[in-house]
């Protein structure tokens, strides 16, 4: 049984628990809740992104450049299928 | 013995993890405190439209009374002149910022209150015809309890400390509807409202003084509508602000696994 890397990553799981939970957050809440360093969210956001877990909005909130981020559904699929497989993993260890 | 240790602090850590959109979906349901500045704008604004329209109603009315026809025609010309303004600002107002834009306030308010924070949103509620429909026959019906109220109540047939405990019929309804309408943007904290309002009526009905008589009986209903609304969105506020700590406790990060690997 193999799990997903993208997921099982700590901080990557973290963002995208998060983002199961909410429609979006938006770069500030993801940084501020998780504690990181821009860089590092940017760089477990663009893996995210890639793997097709994360979908980025940009916009403009009052003139200003804001990014959002919604799970999408193969990263509801993915975390899921993460779950499962840790809770089997718990059941047979 | 080490082994069984590290086990327990794993599934700690799990069950810690699982907690993340919980309180992530608590903490965004309850950043209410836009919400009551809108609804005290409305209150406000509609608190501005009734003295825009009953000035000059009332001036129109002792004009005529005193047969003093230029005094009621020009009250006349005001009243249908605010009516004709209030229309306009409503119909400005509905397309720019209800149906497909709804919620535009709401973030532009959001973002200058907790903008620091970052914004975390909760899906908006889908909108149905059905709904809409229902929306505006609550508010009819809620306008025509409120004012039949008000004037049973001038003509004597209700007593004015009953004011607020008949109100509960007509505003608890509309507020427990609105709580569905905007499902799952607002949490059900949202319902402390409706409940404290209850409550304030029962306690007069029991028979505790907590009414005014006289010319402020018109505060009978409008300060329990005010004062539980704050009340409520504070303690929404003060929960989101747990919500926050929670989640940022269980989204809290071990050293070295963070390099985006």
């Amino acid at each position: 049984m193999e799990l997903d890397r993208i997921v099982h990553e700590p901080a990557r799981l973290r963002i995208l628990m998060l983002l199961s939970g909410i429609d979006s957050a938006d770069f500030n809440f993801l940084l501020s809740t998780l504690q990181l360093t821009k860089g590092n969210l940017s760089s477990h956001i663009e893996k995210l992104e890639s793997a097709g877990y994360v979908k980025v909005k940009k916009t403009f909130k009052a003139k200003l450049p804001n990014t959002t981020y919604q799970l999408t559904k193969k990263g509801k699929g993915a975390l899921a299928e993460y779950w499962q497989q840790i809770d089997r993993i718990r059941q047979t260890g | 013995m080490n082994n069984k240790q590290n086990n327990k602090s794993q599934d700690q850590n799990m069950e810690k993890l699982k907690e993340i959109p919980k309180w992530t979906r608590k903490y965004a349901q309850n950043r209410t405190l836009t919400i009551p500045v809108l609804m005290v704008m409305g209150v406000l604004l509609i608190m501005f439209v009734a003295a825009l329209v009953g000035f000059p109603l009332h001036l129109a009315v002792a004009g005529f009374r005193k047969g003093n026809m230029v005094l009621g025609f020009v009250g006349i010309a005001l009243f249908v002149a605010a009516l004709a303004a209030v229309l306009i600002f409503l119909i400005i107002f509905i397309s720019k910022f209800c149906c497909k834009n709804s919620g535009l306030i709401e973030q532009l308010v959001e973002q200058r209150i907790y903008g620091k924070e970052g914004t975390a949103s909760m899906p908006l509620p889908k909108i149905r015809k059905k709904n809409i429909w229902l929306e505006i026959v609550f508010s009819v019906v809620f306008f025509i309890c409120f004012f039949g109220s008000w004037y049973l109540s001038m003509k004597g047939y209700i007593a004015s400390k009953y004011l607020q405990p008949i109100s509960v019929f007509y505003i608890v309804p509309l507020l427990v509807s609105e709580y569905f309408q905007r499902r799952p943007r607002l949490g059900p904290l949202f319902l402390i409202f409706p409940a404290l309002y209850t409550i304030h009526a029962i306690v007069i009905v029991a028979g505790v003084p907590i009414f005014f008589t006289g010319n402020l009986c018109m505060f009978n209903i409008f300060l329990p509508v005010v004062g539980y609304m704050f009340l409520a969105y504070v303690i929404c506020h003060v929960y989101s602000r747990y919500a926050l700590k929670k989640l940022k406790r269980a989204a809290h990060l071990e050293e070295g696994g963070t390099d985006g690997a």
